[in-house]
């Protein structure tokens, strides 16, 4: 030991500082410093913000982010204007992601459980858990399951993806909330037969004069709220050439999407597929719209009664036919199934119902009507695909018979997103080893044995396909670390680079020395973006300068082949339920605030009250006033809700907008676990659907029948709005 | 329809209530900027929520034929504000310069006065110090005061971002340009229902919207003169 003097000292310290910035980095391009005041680097000016291009993974739906960032803290969260997804909107999830950064609740290091939901976690260095999972992924071989969601960045189901190929096991399951709700197996499906392929179709909303929405959310949490909702700016906008946009939702619960239309339709539940099939009828019988048009409705209208389609519909003969009128004469109309289609019985068949309605208007395949999302130009950013429920049935299956040893989940939470009927938890009994790669403690976390907590998007990288894109534009959206980490985490790709070494068979097929590396590969082999980039270091900056690549104007696609060739006759879906007994219909939604549930760790979302009930914090109940009367309920008072497959309780929130006969619910809260924010809040509505998967593979989301139990006691809502009646007749003082 | 001063600026904004759709970006947009602390389930139960813009939600009629609408509402800046002579402190006064209705937090001592007088009900008071469960700390913006316990505070149509406008625009040795300024609530919005600028300006997107056959101001009838025009939805019933 030399002798320790003041100067020795200062050496000896810059130069640890020195070594740890190197060994945390391999580059020194990956990392944004932190530095204090007095060692600021020369061009940082304190207070000046410095502004980084990421990807939002709040959603699936790959919007563009710029982050705010001040002497190392990211401040705010602006949408990107390049973007194409989104040009420089975000919706209020997208906004409140600095909380999934700064959540108090996040998991800090790597850590073991001590039996699973036992919520004893013991700390562990990196390498010891990296080491157990190394071992665990070389003595399972085939017998590793990967769980993904669509929040979970496109390269790092590309890496899982290349991991389960390389040993011989499934390729991941990529199912959550989003995806299942959200019906995305259902319309990718549906594609096949009006677009030729498979595929999550984009709908043209902006472009579009008339739209007939089956339910379809899209200004709620429906798979892309900010792109959808930049579209439905435009749709309202009058151009050249293009009317303001009309609006007809069908839904039987009033949404804030229903409550923008310019006419709200409370359609029996389940038989949104008949007024498709009678207003098909009804333009092959009319005169409305073109010859053409009037062929094509002839080739896929049935046999069909209409005055008993009214009436098990509960939309008048008139009704019917000033839609089909109007559909007819429309320059572009569209039409758009949303979870009550998707979540019924017969689910791809029941889309095609409707999107027999978009052959007839011909907006196949262009901009203003249906189309698929291009492809990326080169093969190994292929557009993601989404299990259907069967899929992720198959694998629950698989690890009850114990054939899945070890179990990988990533930005998906299958505990809380899937009914207890489904068997997840029972059947992780049978899975040797579970690995977590959540940021903060979730319902899944909670049955994990070792938590290997990913960075958060903010501080990680990563590249997504945006699937639906927008403007015809294929997309690869980046994403970028725009602060410094905050904890002692490992990138989850890192994670699996590093474990796939010592796994025989995988570390031939993921050679990358970390995920940079192959992020960079990939990126590197794009073509020509809308700005111009020439040689690998350069189209590497510009990729994250401007958040992704796309091509300046969008490739000439082909007319799609359209093989949906005769009527869809489908009946009602049918619902789960003795009438007698379950009298209700349900009605579940997503919350358009929190989501999947995922938000309910965000404070701010948990804050911001719902648009329709303006309630915070809180689950509840939506009857219409008139059948609360008849049950004597009032706003706060607690019910239980049961259906054949659970129970939850919660208060009752009297609901002007919703059918007589239908209970609505959304879905967001009833935590167990994911922070102080959302434990122990509220109830999970999910528990109320079957776990069993339908004749289409899917969830049967919104087939179900309820009944309704006052409890006796009343909760008081947390409402924004003036909870004083002020009737009839209001008096104000001045 | 720009009006002229050869002085300051007349901040404006346009709500298209065609194109409002409750989503509520506007409202996380505003809490991320402006350091707005978020009330508890209970506080919100106590009536004291705080949003700096919320979205109005008003039932029509009796299902089936029930319509809601939505408003956003948040300080309307007022050319002649309730709020400014009630204060005993002038906390509460007006800028000719901006032509904005200014909260000097460190004048005020939370006689809400201010709050009880204005018609709109955008004025919030802190009941309490906010807390933020660390590190939710690292997300405040440093351009923005955090307000204590005692303080009335409300929506200043983001004047931090008017500041570092002007004099990024001054550094540049430049006139400000339309879209220099976007308040957080107008950025994020979707589908672009809020539009913001200077009416001063008359190359500016609201000069040229305005006046605009749909306009109306809130309780116009009160005198206030407010800043803020709201344009109506448009309800074409096709084929009724």
């Amino acid at each position: 030991m030399t002798n320790l003097t003041r100067r020795n000292f200062i050496k000896i310290g810059a130069a640890g500082t020195a070594t740890v910035i190197l060994a945390g980095c391999d580059s020194d391009e990956r990392w944004v410093k932190i530095e204090t005041y007095v060692r600021s680097p020369e061009e940082e000016v304190a207070g000046n913000p410095k502004w980084f291009a990421t990807t939002c993974r709040q959603c699936g739906a790959g919007c563009g982010v710029i982050a705010r960032v001040i002497n190392g803290r990211a401040v705010k969260l602006e949408g990107n204007p390049e973007h194409p997804v989104n040009r420089g909107a975000l919706c209020a999830r997208g906004q409140a992601g600095l909380q999934v950064l700064y959540n108090p609740d996040r998991v800090q290091t790597a850590a073991r459980q001590d039996g699973r939901a036992t919520r004893n976690y013991e700390p562990i260095p990196w390498n010891t858990g990296i080491n157990q999972l190394a071992e665990a992924l070389n003595s399972a071989g085939s017998r590793v399951a990967v769980w993904v969601g669509t929040t979970t960045p496109g390269h790092l189901v590309d890496l899982f993806t290349r991991f389960t190929d390389a040993v011989g096991a499934p390729a991941p399951v990529r199912y959550d909330l989003n995806a299942g709700f959200g019906g995305y197996a259902p319309l990718s499906n549906a594609s096949e037969g009006v677009l030729g392929q498979a595929g999550l179709p984009t709908y043209g909303i902006g472009d579009a004069d008339f739209i007939l929405s089956f339910g379809a959310e899209f200004l709620g949490s429906w798979i892309s709220a900010a792109g959808y909702g930049r579209e439905y700016g435009e749709f309202r906008s009058k151009r050249i050439g293009k009317a303001r946009g009309y609006l007809v939702q069908l839904e039987p619960r009033m949404s804030n999407t229903a409550a923008s239309a310019d006419r709200w339709i409370p359609v029996h539940p389940g038989t949104e597929v008949l007024v498709a099939q009678a207003i098909l009828r009804l333009i092959a019988d009319g005169s409305a719209g073109s010859q053409e048009r009037r062929d094509l409705a002839g080739q896929f209208a049935g046999d069909v009664d209409l005055e008993e389609i009214a009436e098990q519909t509960d939309i008048s003969v008139e009704t019917l036919q000033t839609l089909a009128t109007t559909f007819a004469n429309a320059s572009r109309p569209l039409a758009i199934p949303g979870t009550p289609v998707t979540g019924r019985d017969n689910a791809t068949e029941a889309v095609n119902a409707i999107n027999a309605l978009n052959v007839v208007a011909g907006n196949l395949g262009g901009s203003g009507g249906i189309s698929l999302t291009p492809a990326a130009p080169i093969n190994a950013l292929a557009a993601p695909t989404y299990s259907n429920y069967q899929d992720a049935a198959d694998l629950i299956a698989a690890m009850t018979n114990g054939e899945i040893d070890v179990l990988l989940v990533h930005g998906a939470n299958p505990a809380f997103e899937l009914p207890a009927s489904a068997g997840f938890q029972a059947a992780l009994e049978n899975v040797g080893l579970v690995v977590s790669f959540a940021s903060i403690v979730d319902e899944t976390a909670l049955y994990a044995d070792l938590l290997l907590p990913d960075r958060v998007y903010l501080e990680g990288w990563g590249y997504d396909v945006a699937t639906p894109g927008f403007q015809g534009l294929p997309i690869v959206s980046g994403q970028q670390p725009v602060v410094t980490p905050l904890y002692d985490n490992v990138a989850a790709a890192d994670v699996l680079l590093t474990a796939a070494k010592s796994v025989s068979g995988a570390a031939s097929a993921l050679p990358w020395t970390d995920e940079v590396a192959f992020i960079k590969d990939i990126v590197t082999q794009l073509p020509e973006a809308a700005y111009p980039a020439e040689g690998d270091d350069v189209k590497w900056a510009y990729f994250l300068q401007h958040g992704g690549w796309w091509p300046a104007e969008a490739p000439e696609s082909e007319a799609p082949e359209v093989s949906l060739g005769g009527p869809v006759e489908l009946g009602p879906a049918m619902y789960e339920g003795d009438p007698a007994e379950y009298p209700y219909f349900l009605h579940l939604y997503m919350s358009p605030i929190l989501g999947d549930g995922s938000g309910a760790s965000q404070p701010w979302l948990q804050g911001t009250p719902d648009p329709m009930t303006t309630i915070a914090w809180q689950t509840w109940v939506e009857i219409n006033p008139r059948t609360a009367e008849e049950l004597d309920l009032d706003d706060g008072d607690i019910v239980r809700v049961s259906s054949p497959n659970g129970t939850i309780e919660a208060p009752i929130y009297r609901y002007p907008a919703i059918r007589p006969d239908t209970l609505a619910i959304p879905i967001g809260q009833g935590h167990e676990a994911l922070s102080r924010y959302a434990k122990d809040r509220g109830a999970n509505p999910v528990q109320l659907v079957s776990g069993t998967p339908g004749n289409d593979g899917n969830i049967a989301w919104s087939t179900v029948r309820v009944k309704l139990e006052k409890q006796g006691e009343n909760k008081p809502l947390a409402v924004f709005e003036s909870t004083v009646d002020q009737g009839e007749d209001v008096h104000i003082p001045f | 329809m720009a009006e002229t001063n050869e002085h300051g600026h007349k901040w404006t904004m346009i709500v298209d209530l065609d194109k409002c759709n409750g989503c509520n970006a506007c409202v996380v947009a505003c809490h991320a900027e402006n350091n707005v602390p978020i009330a508890s389930e209970e506080e919100v139960i106590r009536g004291r929520g705080n949003h700096w813009i919320r979205i109005e939600r008003y039932w029509e009629g009796e299902y089936p034929d029930v319509q809601a609408r939505f408003i956003p509402v948040f300080c309307q800046q007022c050319g002649s504000a309730p709020c400014e002579p009630v204060c005993p402190t002038y906390a509460s006064y007006h800028s000719t310069e901006q032509n904005l209705n200014v909260q000097v937090y460190n004048r005020c001592v939370g006689t809400r006065y201010c709050g009880n007088n204005c018609p709109y009900k955008v004025r919030f008071f802190n009941w309490w110090t906010p807390e933020w469960d660390s590190p939710l700390n690292e997300q405040l913006n440093p351009d923005v005061t955090v307000r204590s316990a005692g303080v009335m505070e409300k929506c200043t149509f983001c004047i931090q971002r008017i500041r570092r406008a002007e004099n990024d625009a001054t550094a540049d040795g430049r006139e400000l340009r339309d879209g220099d300024v976007q308040p957080a609530c107008a950025q994020a919005c979707p589908s672009r229902a809020l539009v913001f600028g200077d009416l001063y300006d008359p190359e500016s997107q609201v000069s040229e919207r305005l006046p605009a056959e749909r306009q109306f101001k809130l309780l116009e009838n009160l005198g206030t003169e407010p800043a803020v025009y709201y344009l109506k939805g448009e309800d074409t019933h096709v084929g009724e």
